[in-house]
C-alpha cells in the first residue's frame, strides 16, 4: 500500500518531533513534518531549538570510555577463563 | 593449534569488546559511581563471555551486551544505588521549556554554560527506567527499536519514555541555568 503525504497541523509535527530529530520517521511521514516545518516558523523554532538540545546532551556525555585498568583486568580475566592450561 | 576456547576468545575480542566503553558508561550512568560500574561492567562482560555460545554472529553485539548489563544491574545492584532526589516526570506532557524562552534565548546557548557534571547529575537524578531511555539513545545513539529489545518494552513505550525523559532533564537544567544566572527569566 503506497501512502500519500498528508497535510499535518502544528500538534500533529510536535507529536512526532523527537522521532523527526531522532531520524525514526517513514519517509512519508517525515515527509509530512518536514514540509509542515519550511512554512510554519513557530514549529520551526521549536524543532531548531529541540534539535541544538538533543545534540548537545549528545556532545556532552558521550566523551567518558571505560578505564585503561578496568579493559586489562577483562582481558586478563577472560584469557584465563575456561582454559586452565597456559597458552602460548 | 588453535583450541576451541582461542576461537571463542577471538570471537569474543572482535565483536564484542569494541562496545566495552559503551557498557561501561551504560553501567555508570546505573551504578551512579565509578567503582560499582567497574565491578558492574566487569561481571557483564564475563557473563557474556560465559554465555557466547548464545549470542547468535552477526547479531546486535552491543544490544546483547547492554541487555545483559541491565539485568545484571537489575538483580544485583539495584538494591544498593544510592537514592538521589528523583525528577519527577509525571507532570511532564508537552514541549514547555521553549515556550518560557523563545525571546530571550530561542538557539538554547544557554546550555553550552552548564557543566558536564551538572548534566549528569541531572541524568541521574531521573527515574531508572527513564533515566536508561534517555542513556541508551541520548549518550549511545541506540534507536528505538534497540532500546524496547534491550528494554524489554514495546517502542511505543520508548517514544513516550524518552520525551517525558529528555523534557524532565530540561526542565531541570533550564532551572539549574536561571539560578546560576545563564539565563533570565523573560519578564512577564
Amino acid at each position: 500500500m503506497t501512502q500519500e503525504p498528508q497535510e499535518i497541523d502544528c500538534q500533529e509535527v510536535l507529536n512526532r518531533l523527537y522521532e523527526y530529530l531522532d531520524g525514526e520517521l517513514t519517509p512519508v511521514r517525515e515527509a509530512e513534518v518536514r514540509t509542515h516545518l519550511a512554512t510554519c516558523a513557530p514549529c520551526m523554532s521549536v524543532s531548531n531549538f529541540e534539535r541544538a538540545y538533543i545534540h548537545f546532551l549528545e556532545a556532552r556525555t558521550r566523551a567518558h570510555g571505560a578505564p585503561e585498568s578496568l579493559k586489562r583486568r577483562i582481558l586478563e580475566q577472560i584469557l584465563f577463563e575456561g582454559d586452565t592450561s597456559p597458552t602460548s | 593449534m588453535a583450541q576451541p576456547s582461542d576461537d571463542k576468545r577471538h570471537a569474543f575480542e572482535a565483536e564484542a569488546l569494541p562496545h566495552l566503553d559503551s557498557v561501561y558508561r551504560v553501567a555508570l550512568r546505573l551504578a551512579g559511581n565509578e567503582a560499582q560500574a567497574e565491578d558492574l561492567t566487569q561481571e557483564t562482560m564475563l557473563k557474556a563471555y560465559r554465555s557466547w555460545h548464545q549470542y547468535r554472529p552477526g547479531t546486535n553485539a552491543r544490544a546483547w551486551l547492554l541487555t545483559i548489563l541491565r539485568h545484571t544491574f537489575i538483580n544485583e545492584y539495584r538494591k544498593s544505588r544510592r537514592a538521589v532526589a528523583e525528577i519527577d516526570v509525571t507532570a511532564i506532557e508537552a514541549f514547555t521549556i521553549f515556550g518560557d524562552i523563545h525571546d530571550v534565548d530561542p538557539e538554547g546557548s544557554f546550555f553550552n554554560q552548564i557543566v558536564d557534571d551538572e548534566i549528569l547529575q541531572a541524568i541521574d537524578a531521573l527515574p531508572d527506567e527513564f533515566r536508561e531511555t534517555l542513556v541508551l539513545s541520548d549518550v549511545e545513539g541506540l534507536t528505538y527499536a534497540e532500546i524496547a529489545e534491550v528494554t524489554e518494552v514495546p517502542v511505543g513505550t520508548v517514544k513516550s519514555r524518552l520525551f517525558r525523559a529528555r523534557q524532565a532533564l530540561q526542565r531541570t537544567l533550564y532551572d539549574y541555568a536561571l539560578e546560576m544566572g545563564y539565563i533570565t527569566r523573560r519578564e512577564a
